[in-house]
């Protein structure tokens, strides 16, 4: 679908200055999307956290969801690979295209789109009594992976990829729950590379970690872009800044704007955007 | 409430409006001193030195305010506005050194056609005014005419060049100490129109002409 199409379809409320998407992002820029939600509404009980959606996740790239507590984001994102329908009482409506196809049709299984949208939480939550090995190949196992080699390879790479491999390779038996935090989140981020997963989702997963710590995984995530496309929730807008490649700033569950990175952080077109931004809400 | 970083933006302002003040009081005394046939340029030169030292602060301050807040958006196009702005009430000062140097270069004037430069100052300090109206208002309409006012002084520039081609015999102490300041004068009126951009940008998030 044409992005002015989807555009056609927004619904952002009518006091917000209405803003072509078209205007903002370029097919030249952005290349072709991902993952994409169309009227995407989420409820939990009776309140709507996510009022009618419409985002495109462009492929091989980084894009970053902001706001305040409480916006949305985070609930937008486990949208994003149905974690959120686990929740008791949580709904959605419309539509999460992977790939051209909508992820939350009835045939669909939910544990396969878990595993081709992964996901990577704000605390690191490695397996306790697994070790770094165990941790790493646990995916793999559940899905019926048994030969020894292909665990042993599929290790090696998730635990390179994650800037983790020299500093474990050497403890590879020891528990998973020894490793530092930030060493414990990159060995989460391994795990949910090792299935192999198409896009990672990832719900603050620096807020627990120093600044070093925060460095490494952040330096991870622009390498990782060039495999993978990443969908990061942060409130630290300067982390939104440095390694997202487009902003969504996201308000009481509407998506207020929608742009490249550098444009909503220089000269973003919503007043709401650069109040919030700047620090002058509330 | 107000935010950590508006103590330190506030302080770009007041140094900023600090060099608009001298700035304009340099070119002002310059004029003056060729007018007058008064050899100012020690006192213009300590202002001139003045205003590039205020110009270091507002670029150390912005580093600082960068380095601290990591501003974005209107925070972060005023930062940059305010540097540039700040550059172009330095080179006001410097030009304004350059004139009250031809007096000192060339000596006695008393004897040449003040007229010209005197009309182009007008014009050019109207500019200056002008300019600084429009940064410390926000005033954007202030601002656009700023450089509507630009024709007038290259008009008088550009003709001056061309009567000094036309008539070589004209007194060349009087041709080259009018041309140095009428050029001098353009400079500054380019700079003014400058800063009335960057008022621009700071008020509508747009470059001039964009």
């Amino acid at each position: 679908m044409a992005l002015s199409e989807t555009l056609e379809e927004s619904e952002i409320s009518d006091d917000l200055e209405q803003t072509s998407l078209s205007d903002q992002l370029t097919f030249e820029k952005i290349g072709l999307s991902k993952l994409e939600t169309r009227s995407l509404r989420a409820w939990y009980g009776k309140n709507e956290a996510i009022k009618r959606i419409n985002l495109q996740v462009p492929e091989k790239q980084i894009t970053a969801v902001i706001g305040p507590s409480g916006c949305g984001k985070s609930t937008f994102l486990r949208c994003l690979n149905r974690m959120h329908e686990i929740t008791p009482g949580a709904r959605t409506e419309g539509e999460v295209i992977l790939d051209g196809s909508n992820i939350y049709e009835p045939t669909v299984d939910p544990v396969t789109i878990r595993r081709r949208v992964g996901m990577v939480f704000q605390k690191p939550n490695p397996f306790p009594t697994m070790s770094v090995y165990d941790n790493v190949v646990a995916g793999l196992k559940l899905n019926g992976v048994r030969d020894k080699d292909r665990l042993n390879q599929a290790l090696e790479k998730s635990l390179k990829l994650s800037f983790l491999w020299d500093e474990v390779k050497d403890r590879l038996k020891e528990s998973g729950a020894g490793l530092s935090g930030g060493q414990q989140q990159r060995l989460c981020i391994a795990r949910a590379l090792a299935v192999e997963p198409e896009v990672i989702l990832m719900d603050e997963p620096c807020s627990a970690l120093d600044p070093t710590a925060t460095a490494k995984i952040e330096q991870m995530m622009v390498e990782l872009k060039k495999g993978y496309t990443i969908v990061i929730v942060t409130h630290n807008m300067q982390q939104a800044a440095r390694v997202s490649d487009n902003t969504a700033f996201l308000y009481l569950g509407e998506l207020i704007e929608f742009g490249l990175t550098e444009m909503i952080f220089e000269n973003p077109k919503q007043e709401l955007t650069e109040r919030y931004i700047t620090g002058k809400f509330g | 409430m107000a935010r950590l970083m508006d103590m330190g933006l506030e302080k770009l302002t007041k140094t900023v409006l600090q060099m608009a003040e001298l700035s304009e009081k340099s070119v002002a005394t310059s004029i003056e001193g060729y007018s007058e046939g008064k050899n100012l340029s020690e006192q213009i030169y300590e202002w001139s030195e003045e205003l590039r030292k205020l110009q270091e602060e507002v670029s150390d301050l912005a580093i600082e305010l960068f380095a601290r807040y990591q501003p974005v958006a209107s925070d972060l196009r005023y930062i940059k506005a305010c540097m540039e702005i700040s550059y172009g009430f330095s080179r006001f000062g410097r030009y304004a050194y350059d004139i009250a140097e031809v007096l000192q270069m060339f000596g006695d004037l008393s004897e040449c056609d003040h007229a010209l430069v005197e009309k182009t100052a007008i014009t050019t300090k109207e500019m200056i005014r002008k300019s600084i109206d429009a940064f410390s208002k926000r005033d954007v309409e202030l601002a656009k005419s700023v450089r509507q006012m630009d024709d007038i002084v290259d008009n008088n520039y550009r003709e001056h060049v061309s009567k000094m081609i036309r008539e070589p015999k004209l007194d060349i102490k009087c041709v080259a100490s009018t041309t140095l300041i009428l050029r001098y004068l353009e400079r500054i009126a380019d700079h003014a129109s400058y800063i009335g951009d960057s008022v621009i940008f700071i008020a509508t998030r747009k470059h001039a002409g964009a």
